[in-house]
């Protein structure tokens, strides 16, 4: 059984709390005031800030020669594990947390990484060595990636809100996908709620590639795009009024 | 990146592109959270990208709290694997991604170096740890102006209420542990610790212009209570329970 802290004593190991060093009960009866006092759950994050930004003071340290390969390499290699053995889905709603959805994702890469993977993974393998070989690139490209400048649907102008990438798939053949950064905030713009992402075909159709939420303006969402990338024109985002929010035009059309 | 959401359009084949612009895109120039999210895509490309970007830092937080090559580098990949594999709990409003890779590594090494030690630093090791913390040049130059302000107010804390920081904030070691190690009472630990982090929360809330100046150096030694209420006996005194290093606790993407 808990007792019920006051705001005072809370501030008495709210800094222990926010650092992650306190335990057994006194971390119980702080989480159990901080989950009826939002005064309190204000001052925490504070000082979860502060103990963020100790961590921000470390000094940054190159690790060993490789490092860069061997992680990339696992990284891509539990990519296309997944592609090859979990179907495609949508990258959308990022904040429901389905629990089984993320274990059964993680235990179906991390069993293909443990089988070494196949040729696919030697592939990728082979790739990472190549682009990592030899000293760092000022300037790395992507093929065929598409970017453009999202642009928030403001009455009477137009304000940055964000970046979007069309990634045609890795390798060739792969499902394409359009990833973005959206920050509507800065275009005055808070929305929230559920958003609808539309492509836009060079022919005036327009693709609907899914849905995502947003809060306050900001998300940062991404799904697999099966459509031609090389006929998709632009993107738009609108509420689920359908009401715009934000466009995107890629150059080079 | 979760792949969960059956709207996706079904794949209709390869995608051919004539006539079509080959944009090179300089991927340097892709901001982290999308950087983040395009690990989905499995290109090369963008993975090394993204470890090139956050492995100095990475590995910087993992060799500072284990003092462990090998024991470091096996802890940052498996941050950018949790990365990788978390994507979708990462929440830009509550953090940068450089917070959050940080948090994660930081909770796996501390993590790391439970398991194998019973003391998780050696004096001299805290002692070196401040000192860099408090004064490295290259840092110094590159830190924003709210790192330089906090930089600054750790280096004007006293040297008993640094080191209470340091071990908690850095290596993750509780109030009782702290205790232990300085050989002082429970409660002296607990108000170095509260002591510290008040200060550097005063020193981040306050305006720029008072932030950027140099913290006045406070080396008055603390005068704490004599002690806080003697601990529970019945109470667990163990390791805290770290928060899962994908959700961290700090960073606040819970």
């Amino acid at each position: 059984m808990t007792r019920n802290l006051t705001c005072e004593e809370l501030r008495d190991t709210g800094a222990e709390l926010a650092l992650g060093v306190l335990a057994g009960r006194e971390r119980a009866e702080a989480t159990a005031h901080l989950d009826r006092c939002a005064e309190c759950r204000e001052y925490i994050e504070q000082l979860a800030l502060v103990g963020d930004g100790l961590l921000g003071l470390l000094p940054g340290t190159e690790p060993p020669a490789g490092f860069e390969t061997r992680v990339a390499r696992r990284l891509s290699q539990a990519a296309a594990a997944r592609d090859g053995h979990v179907v495609a889905r949508g990258v959308g709603k990022r904040r429901e947390r389905s629990r089984r959805g993320i274990r059964l994702r993680i235990a179906s890469a991390a069993a293909v990484l443990a089988l070494g993977l196949g040729a696919g993974g030697w592939a990728v393998g082979m790739a990472i060595e190549n682009v990592a070989a030899g000293p760092a690139r000022p300037a790395q490209t992507v093929p065929n990636m598409l970017r453009a400048d999202l642009t928030g649907a403001v009455a009477g102008h137009r304000e940055a809100a964000g970046e979007i990438y069309a990634h045609p798939g890795s390798p060739p053949g792969s499902p394409g996908l359009v990833f973005m950064s959206v920050d509507l905030a800065d275009a005055g713009i808070k929305y929230s709620g559920k958003v609808i992402c539309l492509l836009q075909r060079s022919n005036g159709t327009t693709v609907r590639l899914g849905t995502f939420h947003m809060r306050g303006g900001d998300a940062y969402w991404g799904a697999p795009a099966s459509v031609n990338l090389s006929t998709v024109s632009g993107v738009r985002l609108t509420a689920a009024d359908g009401s715009a929010l934000a466009t995107a035009h890629f150059s080079g059309r | 990146m979760v792949f969960r959401n059956r709207q996706a359009i079904p794949w209709p084949g390869r995608t051919v592109y004539k006539g079509m612009q080959r944009l090179q895109l300089p991927v340097g120039r892709i901001p982290d959270e999308a950087l983040l999210a395009g690990l989905a895509t499995g290109d090369p490309e963008l993975a090394v990208t993204f470890v090139r970007r956050f492995q100095h830092t990475v590995f910087g937080v993992a060799i500072a709290v284990t003092r462990d090559a090998q024991l470091a580098e096996d802890i940052a990949q498996q941050t950018f694997e949790r990365a990788w594999r978390h994507a979708q709990v990462y929440d830009a409003r509550r953090g940068s991604v450089t917070t959050w890779l940080t948090t994660i590594a930081h909770n796996l090494a501390i993590d790391a170096v439970r398991s194998r030690r019973p003391e998780p630093v050696a004096p001299e090791d805290l002692d070196a740890l401040l000192d860099v913390v408090t004064e490295t040049p290259e840092q110094r130059a590159l830190a924003d102006e709210a790192s330089a302000a906090l930089r600054a107010a750790v280096a004007a804390l006293p040297r008993e209420q640094g080191r209470a920081l340091a071990m908690a904030g850095i290596y993750g070691m509780t109030a009782q542990q702290i205790a232990d190690w300085e050989n002082i009472p429970l409660g002296t630990a607990k108000t170095r610790i509260r002591t510290a982090m008040g200060k550097l929360r005063a020193t981040l809330a306050a305006p720029g212009p008072t932030r950027t100046g140099p913290a006045r150096p406070d080396h008055a030694p603390d005068h704490e209570p004599p002690d806080h209420p003697p601990p529970d006996p019945a109470a667990p005194t163990p390791d805290p329970p770290r928060p899962d290093p994908t959700s961290p606790k700090r960073g606040g993407h819970d």
